[in-house]
């Protein structure tokens, strides 16, 4: 039985006979893939920023980064795109789930026959532009494999924080500090955006393989304050770091921070190797960060290194004008003895010009270095800006940092919206004073740095944006109150950014104890002798130096807010840095 | 045939390319008339170097390596290296992630046992069967293009979970593939599993000894065609194969003919095992992220994690320094076993016709044993 | 938790009742780790298969330790009645490889054996059959060995694709662009 069953079960495949076929017909029709299908690559060239990160995962080493026309490097970006080996290339994608940016993607095109190599070479976006139609597998919202979220950092309460000069940023942890660094791709783009160029990939990633001291010497190859930097830098390099276009930016200046924080003694890691004296001897007017990284490297090179600063301790700007909350003095102090260690010779309470000639220094060095920095501010041009009370933020920071005892009273006015007027106004909440913030425009166009404003606001600083100062008013010689007005922001008819235009009418005037200018400064050049005034050309307040720091009078040098526009201390190490190489250069003709 | 015929010994040749197998690889046959008196095994036709080079990659960049590992079956090996990766790390698979995993690892199992359907029927001459299985397969090879992005080699299961959530509309569309191959099975039925001819061709034929099948480490289909009722699944459940109603499927004969049926009654199971999926399947994330991979490190330990792929037992072993890279990833493929020693054992006294209907019936896979 | 590794704690204290040159560790449930440093392997690995019933050899795996200057052999073995699978490793000198077959136990390590001597430079005393395996007629180092380099070899062997030269490092690039050097500190004694 079982046997004649088999026999005729083939036949019952004639049922088939009236049944559409599965296979494809003719005329051919191509299937349409899958919405995630993942054939050849396509690059949004505009989005790509270059970092290589697609070159770096791919397990087949099918993607070179390669230069090509009409991208140019420049900020944040290498000017390098993607090209695909598509002879090695496996299609598995993860060079799009790692891109940063999210520019990268696979379409559903996968046909391509040729007996010539090189057509399998594909400069993705460049050489198929027209699949931008046809993209279907892309990065992953829900699923990603970078990490977007920054590690948080631990800070003083609000109403903690108000009670003293305590460091509000309490720094990462150990555990912390590896898990942010291990975030980075490595690129090196927020090289391209740090003005003094720093090793940024390579310390972090010594800091995520646990070498903390490597990452310390990473750090001091090119910048001798890596501690202040990493408390109080702009840096400018998270502007532009690959993941925070995506997420929030590597934090990158909380891990240099970590780094150095973790040696009380740089000098034990670093056993810096100087060189033997070369006879020749470098003056540097101003102790700020400009002056002292110059000092710092030339000492290593073998320079006899004075620096001449007018106030009582090193440290320009960032001892005068920061406050102690973002950068303590022991931190300052630690990273002063270890240039002291290296050689670098220091003159405190030492005003050029004053204490000492200018000339006098010019004779007894082969090179002067000038970094004086911007300490004179700017007036507000108001009435009633004489009076006792109004005060100027710059030297009411440097008074409260050199010790001094200042009495603002119970409610004090800071104009202006910059990191300067912000610090003036948390000061003075340490103070006891109740603090409003005037500025002329809105709150997204301060030139603070945003930590800084939400800092502010968090220890009680009320800020009053788009309200103009129009008049201080005095009783007995002393402030009393200071009338305001509010502003609309209109459009600017050459383009740029709105301005505040007065809503007539809408004025106010708030009762206050002292009023604290803060919207900017100017350097102060009067320690120059006139021969030299004359000869060394200076355009609007700024020195003008080459390439290498140099200004038109061959054997003076300088760097920092004097010379550069960024007015930043990483700007100003930067300008130390390269006037390493011109002094060098300048007087052993290397 | 005449005596003299009878008694001359001769060596064959038999492969690298051969039918019956997914891939290459040659037997060296010593036969007497068609009898096989010796068979000796020659691999190293695709050997690629996985192992070593996952000792040159991030941990992240095995990924796209180990699914080559075996070409119609890819997934055990993703799962494998995934969770291997996960004891060592101590991460937690999101529910829905692990619904999800053994729904792919049971399309794949479905897959895997179409292709060999249509190698088994092929290789005894049936050449109708392998038509309709091969052409059934691109359906369930559709599912995974849609979901995963990739037709073969799905690079989809990953530490974590898996890389994407499903589609919209996808369980609809599984499930109207499984209605579809369910009834198909009627179809192979009659043409193979009922089929006069393959049932002679089959039973009685390529046995395994039953004792001997447990000493040497036989697994999987195999194991089961004797009678023996052992399955990953069941005696070291993961994901979530516990929580599912199913039972070990064994087949008394210990022949060709049994392990087909053993294979035959899975398909049927993993069809009965992805509706359950379905139905059950948690909603929620699919992936618990770590670190970022060019910084990863796993820390240092060793794991050895088996999966049921449709061959048997499918082990890595997976060793860390701590380092970025994997100190050692040692994969057991069942075929490693099966499809060598083992082989060159049962081959002696076969008829040489049957070489290819044996080593089908044993899930030679040539890329898996010398990965 | 305790409860549960009960089968694992009884075959653990059977093993060191037996076998005091065995180190033995519980992973996790359903693995056993041993550190066998006895001589007489084959004697051990006996005892596990007949009497505590692991009967099935998954696999034989070999691991390079070049740091302590040692191959480790990774014996995998199942118990299919208590579904544990122990790991047995022994080391073995990595100059003078050389250990006992186990094929008189389990005629597939056969495989394995030939596998780990082609791949290691492991002997394997009492072998029956040690012929090449997937590497014929290799006269190189073993190449799974650590000190094998992958890449060289490739170099080596193979011919890299033209028309790829112009590809550059990013880091490289931008460093470049504002003329910084990045020094190497990688290799400094710290």
């Amino acid at each position: 039985m079982k046997n004649i069953k088999g026999a005729l079960v083939p036949f019952s495949a004639l049922k088939y006979l009236g049944k559409k076929p599965h296979t494809v017909r003719y005329p051919f029709e191509k299937k349409k893939t899958a919405e995630r299908y993942r054939g050849f690559h396509f690059n949004e060239i505009e989005v790509c920023i270059g970092c290589g990160t697609c070159s770096t995962i791919c397990q087949n080493e099918a993607i070179d980064m390669i230069k090509i026309e009409g991208v140019e490097p420049g900020r944040g970006d290498s000017g390098l795109r993607p090209r695909i080996d598509n002879g090695r290339c496996c299609w598995c994608g993860l060079c799009v789930d790692m891109c940063p940016t999210g520019s990268l993607s696979l379409t559903d095109q996968y046909l391509h026959t040729s007996p010539d190599p090189d057509s399998y070479l594909l400069i993705p976006g460049v050489d198929n532009p027209e699949m931008k139609e046809n993209i279907s597998f892309t990065k992953s919202d829900t699923e990603p494999l970078l990490q977007f979220d920054r590690v948080p950092m631990r800070e003083l309460d609000g109403a903690e924080r108000v009670k003293s000069f305590a460091e509000v940023v309490l720094g990462y942890m150990q555990e912390e500090a590896r898990a942010e660094a291990t975030r980075c791709v490595d690129c090196g783009l927020c090289v391209t955006a740090c003005p003094d160029h720093m090793h940024i990939p390579e310390y972090i990633g010594a800091i995520a393989e646990a070498d903390d001291a490597k990452a310390l010497k990473y750090i001091y190859d090119n910048n001798p304050l890596p501690e202040m930097c990493g408390k109080v830098c702009t840096r400018q390099c998270e502007t532009v770091c690959a993941i925070g276009h995506l997420g929030e930016p590597i934090a990158i200046r909380w891990l240099k921070r970590y780094a150095t924080e973790q040696f009380p003694d740089p000098a034990a890691i670093l056993n810096p190797k100087i060189a033997e004296p070369n006879g020749k001897k470098v003056g540097i007017v101003g102790g700020g960060p400009a002056g002292l990284s110059a000092g710092y490297y030339l000492a290593l090179r073998g320079f006899d290194v004075n620096i001449y600063e007018a106030l009582p301790r090193m440290g320009g700007m960032t001892f005068a004008g920061i406050p102690k909350y973002r950068f303590p003095l022991d931190s300052l102090d630690k990273q002063i003895d270890y240039m002291k260690k290296v050689g670098v010779k220091m003159h405190n309470n030492v005003r050029v010009g004053k204490d000492i000639t200018f000339d006098k220094i010019r004779n007894d060095n082969d090179a002067v270095f000038i970094g004086i920095g911007f300490h004179v501010p700017y007036t507000l041009g108001l009435t009633g800006e004489d009076l006792e009370n109004s005060i100027q933020a710059i030297d009411f920071l440097r008074r409260v940092n050199i010790g001094e005892t200042v009495d603002v009273g119970k409610k004090v006015v800071v104009i202006g919206g910059g990191n300067v007027a912000i610090d003036a106004a948390r000061v003075s909440r340490r103070l006891g004073a109740e603090v409003t913030i005037l500025y002329r425009r809105r709150v997204e166009d301060m030139p603070a740095d945003w930590e800084e404003i939400e800092g502010a606001e968090d220890e009680g600083v009320h800020i009053v944006p788009q309200g103009i100062p129009l008049e201080i008013i005095g009783e007995n010689g002393k402030v009393k109150s200071i009338k305001y007005g509010m502003a609309e922001m209109v459009p600017d008819d050459k383009g740029g950014r709105p301005r505040p235009k007065l809503i007539e009418g809408d004025e106010h005037i708030l009762e206050v104890d002292t009023v604290i200018g803060a919207i900017g400064q100017e350097a102060d050049y009067s320690f120059l002798p006139k021969e030299i005034m004359d000869e060394l050309k200076i355009e609007r307040g700024r020195v003008v130096v080459n390439e290498l720091k140099q200004t038109s009078i061959p054997d003076i040098f300088a760097g920092g807010d004097n010379v550069n526009r960024t007015m930043d201390a990483i700007s100003a190490i930067a300008d130390g840095v390269r006037a390493v190489e011109g002094i060098s250069h300048y007087l052993l003709d290397e | 045939m005449s005596a003299i015929l009878q008694e001359k010994e001769t060596t064959l040749y038999l492969g690298p390319q051969h039918p019956g197998i997914t891939g290459n690889m040659m037997i060296e046959l010593k036969v007497t008339g068609d009898t096989i008196r010796k068979a000796t095994t020659h691999v190293g036709y695709l050997h690629r170097g996985f192992e070593k080079l996952m000792e040159e990659r991030l941990w992240m960049q095995c990924f796209p390596i180990v699914c080559r590992i075996c070409v119609p079956e890819p997934d055990p090996n993703e799962e494998n290296l995934a969770r291997a990766i996960e004891e060592l790390e101590g991460r937690e698979v999101p529910e829905r992630a692990k619904y999800i995993r053994v729904m792919m690892l049971e399309l794949s199992r479905m897959a895997t046992y179409l292709l060999w359907m249509g190698g088994q029927s092929g290789s005894a001459g049936l050449y109708t069967m392998p038509q309709w299985t091969v052409g059934d397969r691109d359906y369930i090879i559709d599912l995974f293009e849609e979901l995963t992005g990739g037709r073969v080699y799905h690079m989809y299961i990953w530490p974590g979970g898996v890389r994407r959530d499903l589609p919209e509309g996808f369980e609809g569309r599984v499930r109207k593939v499984l209605d579809y191959l369910e009834q198909r099975l009627t179809d192979y039925d009659r043409l193979l599993f009922e089929n006069a001819i393959f049932l002679r061709r089959a039973q009685g034929v390529g046995i395994l000894d039953k004792d001997m099948a447990m000493e040497w480490g036989v697994v999987g289909p195999p194991l089961r065609g004797c009678g023996i009722a052992h399955d990953v699944r069941k005696d070291e459940p993961y994901e979530v194969y516990d929580q599912l109603d199913w039972e070990v499927i064994t087949h008394e004969g210990s022949d060709v003919y049994s392990r087909a049926m053993v294979r035959r009654k899975e398909f049927e199971q993993s069809i009965s095992i992805v509706r359950q999926v379905l139905d059950k399947m948690p909603s929620g994330p699919v992936h618990n992220p770590g670190p970022n991979p060019l910084k990863w490190r796993v820390p240092a330990g060793e794991a050895y994690v088996k999966t049921e792929s449709a061959r048997g037992e499918f082990g890595y072993y997976v060793v860390s320094d701590g380092s970025l890279k994997p100190r050692r990833v040692h994969v057991r493929g069942p075929a490693y076993v099966h499809g060598v020693s083992l082989l060159e054992r049962m081959l002696v006294g076969a008829n040489i016709a049957d070489t290819s209907f044996i080593m089908n019936s044993l899930g030679t896979c040539p890329p898996e044993i010398e990965r | 938790m305790s409860d549960t590794l009960q089968k694992e704690e009884q075959i653990k204290a059977s093993i060191n009742a037996a076998f005091r040159s065995a180190k033995v560790s519980i992973q996790r449930k359903g693995r056993i780790i041993v550190e066998f440093r006895g001589g007489i392997l084959p004697a051990f690995a006996s005892y596990l298969k007949e009497y505590l019933n692991f009967k099935h050899l998954s696999m034989i795996s070999g691991v390079d330790w070049p740091e302590d200057n040692q191959f480790e052999l990774v014996y995998h073995l199942w118990s299919y009645e208590q579904s544990i699978h122990v790991m047995v490793k022994v080391r073995l000198d990595r100059e003078a490889a050389k250990t006992k077959t186990l094929t008189p136990l389990w005629e597939h390590a056969e495989t394995y054996e030939r596998e780990i001597h082609e791949m290691l430079g492991v002997e394997f005393e009492g072998h029956p059959n040690m012929r090449d395996f997937i590497l014929e007629d290799w006269d190189d180092l073993p190449p799974m060995r650590r000190d094998f380099m992958t890449r060289e070899y490739v170099d080596e062997v193979y011919e890299w694709r033209k028309g790829r030269e112009d590809a550059q490092d990013v880091r490289q690039t931008i460093a470049e662009q504002y003329n910084t050097e990045v020094p190497n500190f990688n290799n400094e004694d710290k």
